[in-house]
């Protein structure tokens, strides 16, 4: 009780958290330790872009501090960081602290080369880092990430869990690349129907959706790009079938 | 000067504050950047370029008490070179670190790197040097985490969204992309219209989503 009263609670019910469906099996305990310690609203859902998304502009993921020691992750990091840069103002990284398995004498973290070469590299990309010890610090850094944001008023204020019509239209929205999954939710509930925001302004776009002038501006686009089938790549379906 | 303002760092060079003379981070420093140590840097240990410095904060400093938390701030406020805190995060100083985390991170949007210790610290330092020097000389690509503006056919994920309106598979979608070109003219089009193209059920199922 004493946690509900002090906690974000006091902020209002509307403390919410994107997690993406796999953190379910490699970040268990940040889920339950975001809903029961910090009273979070946590929407677990195939983001596949980022493992968090913690307000309407701002992406986290979490990485494991031996994933950032080898140097066979850095192009797949590398790609997940550029995608991400296509949807999210804002890109934090938590740096979480391995596991150490029960009966195992702790490994002491050997810092490489490679390990200050990548954090150069992020510092340089204004990615944010943050660094943890264990899973339940990284639930108490994501509650605090999605205060601030909260406080700068970009908090996701809409319903994450679209029924029925709305399902369709969400993944209508989800389709379009460098759209966030927050973006495409606000879309759902800000400007009524497809033709709306197909017929919208990047003002309104960006109000509706609440994104950026960039990101409106590729929305825009996309949704007037006028089609040509020679530049499809691969061969066209058969006529007739 | 109290606070470190712009100072003018030569080409892969570092500019040390007089106060770390002869401290082990220095001494790690040398020979592997050309370090130069200069007075009245002010809240500034380290110089890296002429936009990037370093605040070294100790375990001694974090153990003392809040002085290390002011002098941030007071950089914060009145330096706008781009400050990189690297915090001596040990088993002793551990317990400050979430606190110091939230307030450099959260607080004053500034970046913070733990290290063990000063050995740790300069090597960090020789790979954030190295990595600016190596960003000037080559071009801006260098850097695996910064997006590139590529343009990007646009054709098969309009293809692809489109698909995502009920009833409409690929075939359809083509058709349909191919009559009326974007998806704002599609959203657009009269169910008359759309009959001609795809027959009644689907234009209906169209229209009304």
């Amino acid at each position: 009780l004493a946690r509900v009263s002090r906690g974000p609670a006091e902020q209002g019910p509307s403390l919410c958290v994107l997690a993406d469906s796999r953190e379910i099996c490699s970040g268990p305990e940040v889920i339950s330790c975001l809903r029961a310690e910090h009273g979070l609203r946590v929407q677990v859902c195939p983001l596949g872009t980022s493992d968090y998304v913690v307000s309407n502009r701002l992406a986290v993921d979490r990485l494991l501090q031996s994933e950032l020691q080898s140097p066979g992750n850095r192009n797949k990091l590398s790609q997940r960081l550029q995608r991400l840069q296509g949807s999210f103002e804002r890109i934090f990284v938590i740096v979480e602290a391995d596991r150490v398995r029960p009966g195992e004498t702790s490994r002491f973290f050997q810092r490489t080369q490679h390990y200050d070469g990548v954090l150069s590299a992020l510092i340089q990309a204004g990615i944010r880092i943050l660094f943890s010890s264990c899973q339940e610090e990284t639930a108490a850094l994501l509650k605090d990430l999605a205060l601030v944001e909260h406080r700068k008023d970009a908090a996701i204020q809409v319903p994450t869990e679209p029924e029925g019509h709305r399902r369709d239209i969400l993944n209508f929205y989800l389709s379009i690349p460098n759209l966030s999954y927050g973006a495409a939710l606000n879309l759902c509930h800000s400007l009524g129907s497809v033709a709306a925001v197909a017929n919208s302004s990047v003002p309104a776009l960006a109000a509706g959706a609440r994104l950026g002038r960039p990101q409106a501006e590729e929305l825009h686009r996309f949704l007037r790009h006028d089609f040509d089938l020679q530049l499809l790549p691969g061969p066209l379906p058969a006529k007739g079938k | 000067p109290g606070t470190g303002g712009s100072v003018v760092v030569p080409y892969g060079h570092v500019i040390g504050n007089e106060k770390w003379r002869g401290s082990e981070v220095a001494q790690r420093l040398q020979g592997k950047v050309r370090l130069i140590f200069e007075d009245g840097l002010g809240l500034v240990d380290f110089h890296l370029s002429n936009r990037t410095c370093i605040l070294l904060i100790s375990e001694a400093d974090l153990v003392a008490g809040d002085e290390f938390k002011r002098r941030l701030v007071r950089f914060r406020n009145a330096s706008s070179l781009r400050g990189i805190v690297i915090v001596e995060k040990t088993q002793i100083s551990d317990q400050y670190y979430l606190g110091v985390q939230k307030l450099v991170v959260l607080e004053l949007g500034m970046v913070l790197l733990p290290v063990a210790n000063q050995r740790e610290a300069s090597q960090l330092i020789i790979q954030l040097v190295s990595f600016g020097v190596r960003e000037q000389s080559r071009d801006h690509g260098a850097n695996p985490f910064v997006r590139k503006q590529r343009a990007q056919l646009m054709e098969p994920a309009v293809l692809q969204t489109v698909q995502h309106i009920p009833g409409v598979g690929k075939t359809k979608a083509l058709l349909l992309l191919q009559h009326f070109g974007s998806i704002h003219r599609l959203c657009n089009t009269s169910i008359e219209e759309l009959e001609e193209v795809v027959g009644q059920t689907v234009a209906q199922q169209i229209h009304t989503f």
